[in-house]
């Protein structure tokens, strides 16, 4: 616990004095795009890793935050208020989709997740309300009322809070009693059941938590670009690559949304250095491989394989 | 009499596409049945067939032709694939198989948009192109015959499951392994020519639409995602349970696609499956 506190700490410490001292544009918006995937990571790590619930669809709870801003702006009104508010439509939607859902086990949950998705996709393309599939532009109004900065680095820092908050409260989900629930279920759900944890409330929970997560992402990401559509936020594509980085990094581990983002994020901007407009795919290749090793020799991803041979060495020290 | 044109039109329409979601279904539910294991790269697989197809078509050689060729390359295809890697799968947790099967679907999607056009392309010269009449109701021959094709196919993997020895130890393997085991049954073989047999299929059924669909790399996402509702429907693991399936999913598309609008023609489909998963998780004729 305290280690990972120090590490988190290390962490805030070096990206604020990044935030200070980077002046190039490319190097905050690589920072901005880290952190908005590990906190998309963890989100998704909250009911699929966590939980066991593996989702393909969360990129509609990140649509209802970026949506939930794209409405308070072309309405006259604060987009600080899309933070409440998208949380709280994200939760709902979460409550609603996962009531029925969440008892489905395997890959009934997921395909279900993926049909939810489309009717979602489906519902914001033909609503006039929600800008269709032409999406919403959002004016430029520079202000801390508008949350829109001149300074890239403004909205570095928002996110860094953004990401701290949530790796605090993945730590005292991991050392509280849903936490321990929401392992027991996944390690045996009859047996939790026997001893009367009840699977769908405990779950309803953890899936609310981790939507209102991904809709707070969703408002700074609005913010961010100041544009929002179905493609950008909402679609298949988008939940495809939320789960990856979930998955990459390591499934069920306080780190591996984090460092799944990292690979993510570093992969994506080498293969376009290296390649160009042309290295499209390739980094689809890498990412697919990386997957497919991982689940053939380790299942539980990059942080998993350490905390594994971590857990091994001090077993051997102390039996020696 | 018009008033009833357009139902029947709309009627042949979707039982010829269900058909043709029919065999890739089957592919993904024998493999299911078989082995516990949800092919997350389904569609990636029928996009490789496509690509074969149209390959196969540049060099002169039409897609009813190069059908087996394509079905056979499949198979040899989908027992590597469980040689080297499926079978890792099946001995790490139940996650694995989702996350590796989704990792493949990744890397063949990643493969394919880096190495090919993303233009649509259809095969040069296709044989058929002209339309039949009964009635009031016209049909384009090319569908006819992918439907009529698919049907078949579908109707000789039944077959071949249902009467042939290696078809049994397949269904004896899907209901008990350890059973078929002591039983002789070689559960690797015949895991790995489930897989083949499936990765067959949806390889027949890229090849058979060709006759008249385009294909670009991310073909196999829509394919994929009608086929995972056509199994729920069915049931996971029955074949005449997938064929059900399909023939529903075919008719809820194409009267959702003319009803309500071409983009929305997905909403029934999706819908149905959550109702269907609600209501009933064994599907329409599974069994538990």
């Amino acid at each position: 616990m305290r280690a990972h506190l120090i590490a988190l700490g290390a962490i805030v410490v070096v990206v604020a004095a990044a935030v200070f001292g980077l002046r190039s544009a490319v190097a905050l918006d690589l920072l901005f795009t880290l952190l908005l995937y590990a906190v998309l990571g963890q989100s998704w790590n909250w009911i699929s890793g966590y939980g066991g619930n593996i989702s393909f669809g969360h990129a509609i709870f990140f649509g209802c935050g970026a949506y939930a801003s794209a409405l308070c702006v072309t309405h006259g009104l604060s987009p600080w208020l899309a933070i409440p508010a998208g949380a709280l439509v994200a939760a709902l939607l979460a409550i609603v989709t996962g009531f029925p859902t969440l008892a489905l086990r395997g890959h009934y949950f997921s395909i279900a997740t993926i049909a939810v998705a489309a009717l979602v996709d489906a519902f914001v393309r033909t609503t006039p309300w929600l800008g269709k599939a032409t999406g919403f532009e959002l004016p430029i109004a520079p202000g801390w009322a508008t949350m829109q900065f001149p300074q890239k680095g403004t909205y570095v820092a928002l996110a860094l809070i953004l990401f701290a908050a949530v790796q605090l409260a993945t730590m005292a989900l991991e050392r509280s009693r849903m936490g321990y629930y929401l392992r027991a279920l996944r390690a045996n759900h009859a047996a939790a059941a026997a001893v009367g944890i009840d699977e769908r409330r405990v779950k309803l929970v953890a899936f609310a938590w981790s939507a209102t997560m991904a809709a707070v992402a969703g408002v700074l990401y609005a913010q961010y670009t100041l544009f929002v559509d179905p493609p950008s936020t909402i679609a298949l594509a988008i939940s495809i690559d939320i789960a990856l980085i979930g998955v990459v990094g390591g499934i069920g581990t306080l780190w591996g949304p984090a460092v799944g983002a990292l690979v993510y994020v570093v992969l994506a901007k080498a293969v376009a250095l290296q390649l160009g407009g042309a290295g499209k795919g390739y980094d689809l290749v890498i990412y697919g491989a990386i997957i497919c090793l991982i689940a053939a020799l380790r299942p539980y991803g990059i942080v998993g394989t350490i905390v594994d041979a971590l857990r091994r060495r001090r077993g051997a020290e102390a039996a020696a | 009499m018009d008033a009833l044109a357009t139902p029947a039109q709309l009627l042949v329409g979707g039982l010829l596409t269900g058909l043709v979601f029919a065999l890739v279904a089957v592919g993904l539910t024998l493999i299911y049945g078989v082995m516990d294991v949800v092919n997350f790269a389904h569609g990636e697989y029928l996009m490789l067939a496509m690509y074969a197809t149209l390959a196969l078509a540049l060099l002169g050689i039409g897609p009813l032709v190069g059908l087996p060729l394509v079905a056979i390359a499949l198979f040899l295809f989908g027992i590597v694939v469980y040689r080297v890697f499926i079978r890792r799968l099946l001995a790490g947790p139940p996650e694995a198989t989702v996350f590796g099967t989704f990792g493949m679907l990744v890397l063949l999607q990643g493969l394919a948009q880096a190495t090919l056009t993303s233009d649509y392309q259809s095969i040069p010269n296709p044989p058929f192109h002209g339309t039949i009449r009964v009635g009031a109701i016209a049909v384009s021959q090319a569908t006819l015959i992918e439907g009529i094709g698919a049907l078949v196919l579908t109707a000789a993997l039944f077959a071949f499951v249902e009467f042939t020895e290696t078809g049994r130890a397949m269904r004896a393997v899907a209901e008990d392994r350890i059973a078929a085991t002591l039983m002789g049954i070689d559960v690797q073989r015949i895991n790995g020519l489930a897989f083949g047999i499936g990765a067959a299929c949806v390889g027949a059924a890229g090849a058979l639409l060709m006759l008249s669909y385009p294909v670009y790399p991310t073909v196999g996402a829509a394919f994929a995602l009608t086929a995972f509702v056509v199994v729920a429907l069915g049931g996971f693991g029955s074949i005449q349970g997938a064929l059900v399936g399909a023939l529903l999913v075919g008719l809820l598309e194409v009267f959702g696609g003319f009803y309500l609008s071409p983009e929305l023609k997905l909403v029934p489909v999706y819908l149905a499956y959550l109702i269907v998963v609600l209501l009933r998780p064994q599907g329409l004729l599974g069994r538990r």
